[in-house]
């Protein structure tokens, strides 16, 4: 694989966990939260597979299916609690959702 | 030598099991029974005692008697009893007096609810006393003299609902426990000096310690000798102890336990004759002792309190003996003193239960025309005490004295000779303000005072116990029980003094003398010819007796009036030169407001203060790191946004 594709898949997968990253930040439904997180998920896969195509060997591969299938985990309970979240209050703001301060 | 002679363990043994049988049934059996268990265990002790003497005598000077009983395993450390002429001597007097106290207090004791108790604790103690004499060392010792202060304690606070018994019990261990660290002590040096704790391994090598050691260790016994003989200047127990049971003042508090003292200084003489300062600061101890007694003695009221300071002054007289290397002698006083005290605190008893519970003498009189028996055997232990030929307190009084000149002790001599002019004195006041003059009367509002008085004292009288009912109802009559004990005291009191007629018999010189010759044979040099000496002291010792009993008679006899003249500096006396006050304010209130800073200061400021501290700083802590946890999620992605920044940035700049 030519070094210029690897750049632009590592450039893709920064620019997609950056865009992740901030929809957490700056972002207080708890609906666009998730959908960042699962973009950081992505980005992540895609980072595993891009090297473990560049050194051609497969724990990339394997740790990409784990990542797809705690996704779906971790989106199934998430959405489960934003369903939840939404039953108990007239709006969804993750910042109202904050019994645990200390 | 004879070891193995298992027989020895059945005098101290026998009490012990009689003390636990007792004690188990006290409630189930009935009172003859318990009485009569814990006599036969004494008594089978003192045939014991006299089966041991018997072969010890047989062994004609050539060993001792012995029983190892426990071994830890290693040399010089184990549980053994020793039989020799002075353990022995020891053993006799405390078994046979014993026994004639147990039988006296069969009935004296019999209308108190605790009868059952009160033979255990008498059984328990003669089991302690005759451990403390017959161990073979340092440790069986330490093991005795313990059990002994338990013994002491339980029976001076036997009366334990009356504050002042359960007052004088623990002011009576407490004195105890100095002096039993004072021997601990000292023991730890001997161990550590010799390496060994027997006295067979100790005291032969006693010299070949250092000097400054064996001056530790003399003093250290010392200071154990004198908390349990009630010497100066730990003797303020004693008078207190007068609140337990007449039986027990005369057992423990004059016959056999405060002689433990005694005991220690004869036993363990090598040391104090190796040690610089050994002998001097016993004979020291005695005669200021010997004299103190006397002195407060004069000025006591109660009957009791007066035998007391006098037990007190004629231990002193045995720790002068010993301090000057007396040691028959002061054995032989020992016994006549455990005779002739014993005989008085047993008359006292019947005095006080006579006078229902009063022990003022000041209050009583004319009791020689009530009961005959009492002056009669009182008047035989009193005479013994003073010390008048033949009773058995001249031979053994005038062997000590002498003893004092003889070895070159001038000023010791004329301390000996006041005290026992004194003694002469208090005893014949005592004598007469009790037996002689005008009956107090009964009936009156005067009289009703005093004996509510007396009621508020003594503890007879405030149980309502029936005893004095019961004796009321013959107030001429002596129970056997109680008179069998005290006739034969008075005749030991009035004959023993044969054992040890100058010129004729030494009994005590040549039986105990075998034990003191085995380490030395060096004799005093004599500083004053022993014949003069001896004619010397027994005139002097007369004559300031006999003008101590005029006097005495002249101003307490049948004509005084009322109570007597009240002697100059009455309070001081009365009050034992204020000993008591002292301590209270060096010793008590110093250590009562520490313990009150210690309870309402340092405990609740210090103590919890560490503890509530501890806990306060980390609630704010918690409150403080709590403020960090907002609850909102994104400021904790960003926390982990930064903190990973960090460790990346950490990383990269490596």
């Amino acid at each position: 694989m030519p070094g210029m594709a690897v750049q632009g898949y590592l450039v893709l997968s920064a620019v997609l966990f950056v865009i992740g990253l901030v929809g957490v930040l700056v972002r207080r439904s708890p609906l666009v939260t998730l959908m960042s997180i699962e973009l950081m998920w992505g980005a992540a896969a895609l980072l595993f597979l891009t090297f473990s195509r560049l050194w051609a060997a497969m724990d990339g591969h394997v740790f990409t299916f784990m990542i797809v299938a705690v996704g779906a985990a971790e989106a199934a309970v998430g959405l489960a609690l934003i369903v939840l979240i939404f039953r108990s209050r007239d709006k969804a703001d993750v910042d109202d959702v904050r019994a645990l301060r200390g | 030598m004879e070891n193995g002679y298992w027989l020895l363990a059945l005098i101290p043994g026998l009490p012990l099991l009689g003390a636990a049988a007792v004690a188990a049934a006290r409630n189930r059996w009935s009172k003859p029974a318990l009485a009569g268990t814990a006599c036969a265990m004494v008594g089978l002790a003192f045939i014991a005692t006299v089966v041991a003497l018997t072969r010890y005598l047989g062994l004609d000077g050539a060993g001792t008697l012995q029983a190892a009983l426990w071994s830890w395993g290693f040399e010089g450390v184990g549980l053994g009893l020793l039989g020799d002429a002075v353990s022995l001597w020891f053993a006799l007097v405390v078994t046979g007096v014993g026994l004639l106290i147990h039988i006296y207090a069969a009935n004296y004791m019999a209308d108190d609810p605790g009868y059952g108790r009160f033979f255990a604790e008498l059984n328990y103690f003669i089991f302690a006393m005759s451990l403390l004499v017959l161990a073979d060392g340092f440790l069986g010792m330490l093991v005795g003299w313990a059990n002994v202060g338990l013994a002491s304690y339980l029976l001076i606070g036997f009366w334990n609902q009356r504050p002042a018994a359960a007052a004088a019990s623990r002011k009576a261990f407490w004195v105890n426990t100095v002096g039993e660290v004072g021997l601990i002590l000292a023991m730890a040096l001997v161990w550590n000096a010799y390496g060994s704790l027997r006295f067979a391994d100790v005291l032969p090598q006693a010299g070949s310690a250092a000097p400054t050691t064996l001056n530790a260790i003399a003093l250290l016994l010392l200071v154990g000798a004198v908390a349990k003989s009630a010497q100066l200047p730990l003797h303020v127990w004693l008078p207190d102890a007068m609140q337990g049971p007449t039986p027990v003042s005369a057992l423990i508090h004059a016959a056999t336990m405060v002689t433990a003292g005694v005991y220690l200084a004869v036993r363990a003489f090598p040391i104090f004759e190796a040690a610089p300062v050994g002998l001097p600061a016993v004979a020291a101890v005695g005669a200021a002792s010997a004299l103190f007694g006397a002195v407060v003695a004069v000025g006591q009221n109660d009957i009791k309190r007066v035998l007391a300071f006098s037990t007190m002054s004629q231990v002193g007289y045995m720790i002068l003996g010993a301090g000057v290397g007396a040691y028959s002698a002061a054995l032989f006083h020992f016994m006549t003193h455990a005779f002739f005290k014993a005989l008085l605190f047993l008359g006292a008893g019947i005095v006080i239960h006579h006078f229902h519970g009063e022990q003022d003498i000041r209050r009583m009189g004319g009791l020689g025309r009530q009961l005959p028996f009492a002056y009669w055997t009182f008047l035989i232990g009193t005479l013994a005490l003073i010390g008048l030929p033949p009773l058995s307190g001249f031979f053994s009084k005038d062997e000590i004295v002498v003893e004092l000149l003889v070895t070159g002790h001038p000023v010791l001599w004329v301390l000996a000779v006041a005290a026992a002019g004194l003694t002469a004195f208090y005893m014949t006041r005592l004598f007469c303000l009790v037996f002689t003059g005008q009956a107090p009367q009964a009936a009156g509002a005067k009289g009703r005072a005093a004996r509510e008085a007396a009621a508020a004292r003594e503890p007879e009288a405030t149980h309502g116990r029936v005893d004095h009912g019961h004796h009321a109802h013959h107030h001429h009559g002596v129970h056997p029980l109680q008179a069998v004990p005290v006739v034969l005291l008075a005749v030991l009191s009035a004959v023993a003094g044969v054992l040890w007629i100058p010129g004729v018999t030494a009994v005590p010189e040549h039986f105990l003398g075998r034990v003191f010759s085995q380490y030395h044979t060096a004799a005093h040099a004599a500083a004053v010819a022993p014949e003069q000496a001896k004619t010397l002291t027994m005139a002097v010792l007369l004559v300031v007796a006999a003008l101590a009993m005029i006097l005495g008679v002249r101003l307490y006899g049948p004509g005084r009036q009322g109570a007597g003249p009240v002697l100059p500096a009455a309070a001081v006396l009365a009050n034992g030169f204020y000993f008591d006050d002292l301590y209270r304010a060096a010793f008590v209130r110093p250590w009562r407001a520490l313990a009150a800073h210690v309870g309402q200061v340092i405990d609740p400021h210090v103590v919890d203060g560490a503890v509530n501290g501890m806990a306060r700083l980390a609630g704010t802590l918690a409150a403080g790191l709590g403020r960090l946890h907002g609850g909102y999620v994104r400021r904790y992605a960003l926390a982990l946004l930064a903190g990973t920044a960090v460790i990346v940035l950490y990383f990269v700049m490596l």
